[in-house]
């Protein structure tokens, strides 16, 4: 494993071969215009951030990126996004292989009342083959990633519902990375966790970034600066401005993004 | 940064592709299995109401909607009385059992206590709630048999066919006389006497057909007979012998409730009751909490929030819930066979509360029960009125849920 | 500008209502709701008085032993008039009652449960608009519509199939009872079911699971209380029918595990006793309450363990 390149030179050859690719990406919910001509490019072994406020169609330019609007049954959606090779909007696509490369932490810890082994076993014993002895390999190996193998390994066996939320979610980012994706998308991992585990999951977070690429929806300005690369904001179903994360809450562009990242729009 | 485990290093796209292939066989048979246990319901459901359509709707006419049964002929046998005694029984039902329902409810929802003892006391009240709902109905039947039947026999011991106990009101007794002239019955007051019959020696105070008071004439035979028409139709022969009638009115009140209305009535109270109160807690609980803080923020109290705010906006539910249980009780047989016993021989409906009644489920039981094809298509009939009420009252809870 | 309004006389005088009436009021009302649902305890109280009390008149028969009760494989009350040679033993009432159950839990709880999952899961929107208003007519479908039902096609659909099979017989109760207590355990089983939060199964699809592994790797294991306790109320449900195997299961207390014979059941034996011609008083008659007692322990401890489960092993999801 390499250690993880400067921003800036990281972002320079990344964005030349981009990870994810969006081009006049349009989304609806029935007749509601959700997003609009969208157009970006999510670079490999970074952490892309989306920030912008409510409504604004962020999260659901992330649950595209893996499909969960498939559950939606108002949803369509229009233009191209691909991963790699890979058409993801079509209909075609085999949606299990896309969610095994792009897995998703969701905004509420939602570990499966079962055990703190099996939430982490659970996406290895849908996908993989494997004997017992890899399979605890590969557990605590997902759960050292996950920086939470020394608070729990004593206690495989016991619920994952004992555990506290920050706990929880680290959890569900082990199980997540437990299939071996290459995209994490995070729909603001944080906004139901205290201070401290929100911390723990940000270093967690800049960590990651060296072996995933990683996009996450937050609300927290503090948070997008601290441990993003790359920061897309948007307004009313559109990207305004984008650009490295340092530079928009430096030298924002415009006076919407101005205002928004310093905390003067609602 | 630990070494990537093996798991994920021999990933291999194909293999694990071709696990998801049988995942995705496997998803695809669950999802048939699952489609077509769930049609057979409707299937099944189909089939029940096709034969019995089938099957009763030959007899459903005119006459049968108004006839009552009939022993020997089949052909002119119906419903009439079953249906006026399930519609009485089933609303007597619901004046009983709904104030109470409602008001278990609103106690259990609304009034929550904050002392320890009384929280776990409430606890035991909403179990103990659960498990009425679960305890069969013809226990139900029997406890009604024995509390409201036979009282525990308190009363002294009650025979088949033979009336004991305590009468309290509306029922007035008479002698039964035929007038000279053969023409009409008249009725002669019972007085402190209380025998069983009536030898009539002097003039008493008397009432004809209609319980209009008479002039009471006595003739004796061995004197010429009055020959005016109108004294001779207010005539009774001296000597004559009255049986014993009994005349009661609608609100004739005995004790024990023998096997009448009323009992039948409380004890299918008792039955839907916990299902009221079950439905009611499950109305009020969707209330929004929002609205109780309201009104308790400008000062009502508890009572007053409930009166005013929580029952009304839970009126809906609480009356869905009302109906649904009505359709419970107008189709339960087994409490009302235990308590009335299974005779359908009833030309009326109830005409006071310690009447015998028949209702439709124990007029279709019994003609079910019957070995005589002709009946069991009857049965058929009897069992189309009665879904088709019910899916009026059913259509009714759902038309009312959907305002809610 | 609205600073010049004057003051409306109520607000001036603040001439409030006396707070103590209403509170003095409150205090009746709440009285009488507690009386409300304390009564429903008194009905618990009364319903086990009862039973005990009329059993007590069989129990203390001197020819009747309570080992005799619970262990004898004869049930002679209906047909031996002859007090001293009347065996009551529980077991061919009991046998009748469970083969009849076992039939109709066959039926009622594999059924119900793949229903309740298709619907929480899979349905779409058209097809449960159409599956669950037909359960909830089959839901209300009185009883004695069942046992009607069993006699005119089930009965002779089974002899059509085997004749073998006695005319009333424990299969097409049992079979009537499923169908019965299948909207039961649907209706229970689905709330359990939907009560599993969305974001578990939102987890499943974004590791790559399918509708299938939903289902049955993450929703049933988190619901399994709610779907265990809706088992138990349908069995519980399934052993006090009375009306249904009183028409279709037979008058004969047999004890086998021949489905296709005859088979009174607790609750069949009460109804037949009722029809009977024993005259309240008689020890055969107040044999009616033993049963009835037997019946009702066993439901009642159904229905508890269902109860108690649900409320126990209810998932504590944020």
């Amino acid at each position: 494993m390499s250690e993880p390149n400067t921003n800036a030179a990281n972002s320079k050859n990344a964005l030349e071969a981009p990870r994810i690719l969006i081009e006049n990406f349009d989304a609806w919910y029935g007749d509601f215009h959700a997003l609009q001509n969208i157009g970006a490019k999510i670079a490999a072994n970074q952490v892309t951030a989306l920030i912008g406020p409510s409504g604004c169609g962020k999260s659901t330019l992330l649950k595209w990126m893996n499909r969960m609007n498939d559950l939606v049954p108002s949803a369509r959606s229009g233009g191209t996004m691909r991963i790699g090779d890979l058409d993801i909007l079509a209909p075609t696509t085999d949606v299990v292989a896309l969610r095994r490369v792009v897995g998703m932490v969701f905004q509420k810890p939602n570990p499966f009342p079962k055990s703190i082994y099996d939430n982490v076993a659970f996406g290895p014993r849908l996908h993989f083959k494997i004997s017992q002895a890899d399979m605890d390999e590969l557990v605590e190996w997902s759960l050292r990633k996950a920086a939470l193998w020394d608070e729990v390994k004593d206690r495989l066996r016991k619920p994952a519902l004992s555990l506290s939320g920050g706990q929880q979610q680290r959890l569900c980012i082990a199980r997540t990375i437990a299939i071996g994706p290459e995209v994490l998308l995070m729909d603001e991992p944080c906004s139901a966790l205290d201070p401290a585990s929100t911390a723990k999951i940000e270093d967690l977070i800049y960590e990651l970034r060296a072996n995933y690429t990683i996009v996450i929806v937050t609300h927290n300005m503090q948070q997008a600066s601290r441990c993003s690369d790359t920061t897309l904001f948007f307004l009313q179903g559109k990207v305004v401005e984008s650009g490295p994360t340092q530079e928009l809450f430096t030298r924002p562009k415009l006076k919407q993004t101005e205002d928004y990242v310093t905390g003067k729009y609602g | 940064m630990t070494e990537l485990p093996k798991a994920l290093q021999e990933f291999k796209p194909n293999e694990a592709s071709e696990r998801t292939e049988l995942q995705r066989r496997r998803d695809r048979w669950f999802r048939a299995l699952c489609l077509a246990v769930g049609c057979s319901s409707i299937a099944i459901l189909f089939l029940l109401l096709v034969s019995i359509a089938y099957q009763g709707s030959s007899s459903l006419n005119g006459t049968f909607l108004s006839a009552s049964h009939d022993p020997e002929n089949p052909a002119r046998a119906g419903m009439y009385p079953s249906i006026v005694g399930s519609v009485i029984l089933c609303t007597l039902c619901a004046i009983i059992s709904l104030p109470i329902g409602v008001a278990a409810a609103v106690y259990l929802e609304e009034f929550q206590p904050k002392n320890r003892w009384l929280l776990r006391l409430h606890g035991l009240v909403q179990l103990n709630i659960a498990n009425l709902a679960g305890v069969p109905s013809v226990v139900y039947g029997l406890l009604g048999l024995t509390l409201f039947v036979y009282m525990f026999q308190l009363f002294g011991k009650l025979e088949q066919n033979q009336v004991s106990g305590i009468d309290f009101w509306g029922i007035q007794r008479y002698y039964q006389f035929v007038t000279a002239d053969d023409l009409a019955v008249i009725f002669v007051l019972m007085d402190e006497s209380r025998e069983s019959t009536l030898k009539i020696e002097s003039v008493r105070p008397a009432f004809d057909t209609n319980f209009r008071p008479i002039e009471l004439q006595v003739w004796d035979p061995a004197t010429p007979q009055p020959t005016d028409p109108e004294v001779l139709g207010r005539t009774v022969r001296k000597g004559d012998v009255g049986a014993l009638v009994e005349i009661y009115s609608w609100y004739y009140f005995r004790l024990p409730f023998g096997p009448s209305l009323l009992a039948a009535a409380l004890t299918l109270s008792l039955v839907i009751l916990p299902i009221i109160v079950i439905a009611s807690q499950e109305a009020l609980r969707a209330v929004p909490s929002s609205m109780r803080e309201a009104s308790a923020g400008m000062g009502a109290t508890r009572w007053q929030t409930t009166q005013q705010v929580t029952l009304p906006a839970a009126l809906p539910g609480v009356l869905t819930g009302a109906i649904l249980a009505m359709g419970r009780a107008i189709g339960e047989a087994a409490p009302i066979f235990v308590v009335l016993g299974g005779n359908i021989a009833k030309r009326t409906g109830p005409e006071h509360l310690m009447d015998s009644c028949v209702t439709m489920p124990i007029l279709i039981f019994a003609w079910a029960d019957n070995p005589v094809e002709q009946y069991r298509q009857l049965a058929a009939a009897a069992i189309i009125v009665l879904v088709a009420l019910l899916l009026v009252m059913n259509s009714m809870a759902i038309y009312l849920r959907g305002r809610s | 500008m609205n600073r010049g309004l004057p003051i409306p006389s109520a607000l001036e005088q603040k001439r409030y209502r006396p707070t103590g009436s209403a509170r003095r009021s409150e205090r009746i009302v709440v009285a009488l709701l507690m009386a409300c649902a304390l009564g429903t305890i008194a009905l618990s109280v009364l319903i086990v008085l009862m039973l005990l009390r009329e059993s007590w008149s069989f129990f203390s028969s001197p020819n009747v032993s309570l080992t005799q009760f619970l262990f004898g494989t004869r049930w002679t009350a209906l047909e031996v008039r002859d007090l001293e040679k009347v065996e009551f033993g529980i077991w061919p009432l009991l046998s009748g009652t469970l083969r009849v159950t076992g039939i109709a839990m066959l039926i009622a709880w594999p059924m119900g449960l793949i229903t309740a999952i298709y619907l929480s899961e899979f349905a779409s929107n058209r097809v449960r608009k159409i599956l669950k208003p037909s359960l909830e007519i089959l839901a209300g479908i009185p009883t004695v519509v069942f046992g009607y039902f069993a006699v005119l096609l089930i009965s002779p659909g089974l002899q059509w199939i085997s004749p073998s099979f006695d005319t009333f017989n424990a299969t097409s109760a049992g079979i009537a009872v499923g169908i019965l207590c299948l909207p039961l355990v649907c209706s229970l089983a689905e709330d359990a079911l939907s009560a599993v939060p969305t974001s578990l199964r939102e987890a499943v699809y974004s590791l790559g699971g399918t509708r299938m592994n939903t289902a049955l790797n993450v929703v049933l294991p988190s619901a399994l209380s709610g779907v265990i306790s809706a088992m138990l109320l349908a069995f519980s449900r399934a052993l006090g029918e009375t009306m249904v195997v009183a028409l279709a299961a037979g008058t004969l207390a047999t004890f086998t595990l021949d489905p296709r014979q005859q088979s009174q059941t607790m609750t069949g034996f009460i109804v037949e006793m009722l029809k009977s011609d024993l005259e309240y008083g008689t020890v055969q008659y107040y044999s009616l309450f033993g049963v009835a007692l037997a019946l009702f322990v066993i439901t009642f401890v159904m229905t508890l363990l269902g109860q108690l489960i649900r409320r126990r092993y209810r998932e504590v999801y944020q």
